[in-house]
C-alpha cells in the first residue's frame, strides 16, 4: 500500500516538474493565422481606392492581434511557439500593408523605408540575443510592444487620410529612441535567467 | 464604393482615434505612477518605466493628430 502511494506520488512529481507542453495546433494560433486572411481584401480594397473598405480590412486585422491575446488567456495556451508566431505574423502583415499604403501613393515613403528597416534591424538584434541567450527566449520590450500597436495605426491612418505626413513622421524619432534602447538590451545588458517552470502544489 | 458617408467616417476615426489614444495615455499613466517606489536597478522595472513612458509620448501624439485632423475638417 505504501509503495503504491509512493508510486503515485512520484508520478504526480514528475509530472509536475516537466514543463507542460502546448500544441501549436491551438485556438490563439488559428486566431493570429487567421489575420492573414485580412490582407488580399486589404490589397483589394487598396488597389480599388476604396478607403473606408481598406480602413475596415486593416482594422479587423489589429482588432484580431489584440484577440489572439485574450484566446491564449482564455484557452490557457501560451506558449514560445505563440508568441513568435504572434511577432512574425506582426511583422507580416504591418509590414505588407506598409509596403501598399506606400506603392499606392498613401503614406509619405521615406518614413515607411524608415520604419521597415528599423523593424529588419530590430529582428536581427533580436537573433543576436537569441544567441547570446543560448536557448528559446522571447525577448519581451513593453516599448516595442506599444510601437507595433502604433505601427497597425500606421496603416490605418494611411487608408483612412487621417493626418497622414504629421503621424508618419512623428512616429519616426520614437520608434528609433526605442530601438536604440532595446538594442542596448539586446547586445550589452546581462540576460535574465529562466523563468522557473509552473509546478504543483506539494502533494502532502 | 463607401460603407458610410464621408462625414461619419471622419467623425468614427476621430473617435475610434482619440479614445483609443486618451485612454492609452491614461492607462501607461497610470502604471508609471504605480512604479514610483520600485526599484531602480531592477532591469525589469527599468524596461518598464522605459515602455510606459514611450506609450504616453505615442498616446500624447494620437490626441494631437486626431485634434489637428478635426479641427481641418470641420468635425470639431
Amino acid at each position: 500500500m505504501m509503495a503504491a502511494t509512493a508510486a503515485v506520488d512520484e508520478a504526480v512529481a514528475s509530472r509536475a516538474a516537466a514543463p507542460r507542453v502546448v500544441s501549436p495546433w491551438n485556438p490563439a494560433n488559428a486566431v493570429t493565422a487567421s489575420r492573414y486572411l485580412t490582407l488580399p481584401p486589404l490589397w483589394w480594397a487598396i488597389d480599388h481606392g476604396y478607403h473606408q473598405y481598406a480602413t475596415l480590412f486593416i482594422l479587423i486585422c489589429a482588432l484580431l492581434d489584440k484577440l489572439d491575446g485574450l484566446a491564449a488567456r482564455i484557452f490557457d495556451c501560451r506558449s514560445t511557439f505563440g508568441e513568435l508566431f504572434d511577432a512574425i505574423t506582426d511583422g507580416i502583415c504591418y509590414g505588407f500593408g506598409l509596403i501598399l499604403v506606400a506603392a499606392y501613393g498613401w503614406a509619405p515613403v521615406v518614413p515607411v523605408v524608415f520604419v521597415i528597416a528599423l523593424g529588419l534591424f530590430n529582428t536581427g538584434l533580436r537573433g543576436v540575443y537569441l544567441r547570446r541567450a543560448g536557448r528559446a527566449v522571447n525577448y519581451k520590450s513593453y516599448a516595442m510592444e506599444r510601437i507595433v500597436a502604433y505601427t497597425g495605426y500606421l496603416i490605418g491612418f494611411a487608408t483612412s487620410g487621417m493626418e497622414v505626413r504629421f503621424f508618419y513622421w512623428a512616429f519616426m524619432p520614437v520608434m528609433l529612441v526605442i530601438v536604440l534602447h532595446d538594442a542596448k538590451r539586446m547586445l550589452v545588458d546581462p540576460i535574465p535567467g529562466p523563468t522557473p517552470a509552473p509546478t504543483a502544489r506539494a502533494v502532502s | 464604393m463607401t460603407l458610410v458617408p464621408d462625414g461619419m467616417f471622419k467623425l468614427l476615426i476621430s473617435l475610434i482615434t482619440g479614445v483609443v489614444a486618451g485612454a492609452w495615455t491614461i492607462h501607461d499613466l497610470v502604471l508609471l505612477a504605480r512604479l514610483r517606489g520600485a526599484n531602480r536597478r531592477d532591469s525589469l522595472v527599468g524596461d518598464q518605466r522605459f515602455g510606459y513612458v514611450m506609450g504616453i509620448v505615442i498616446g500624447m501624439i494620437g490626441v494631437v493628430g486626431t485634434l489637428i485632423f478635426m479641427r481641418s475638417n470641420g468635425v470639431l
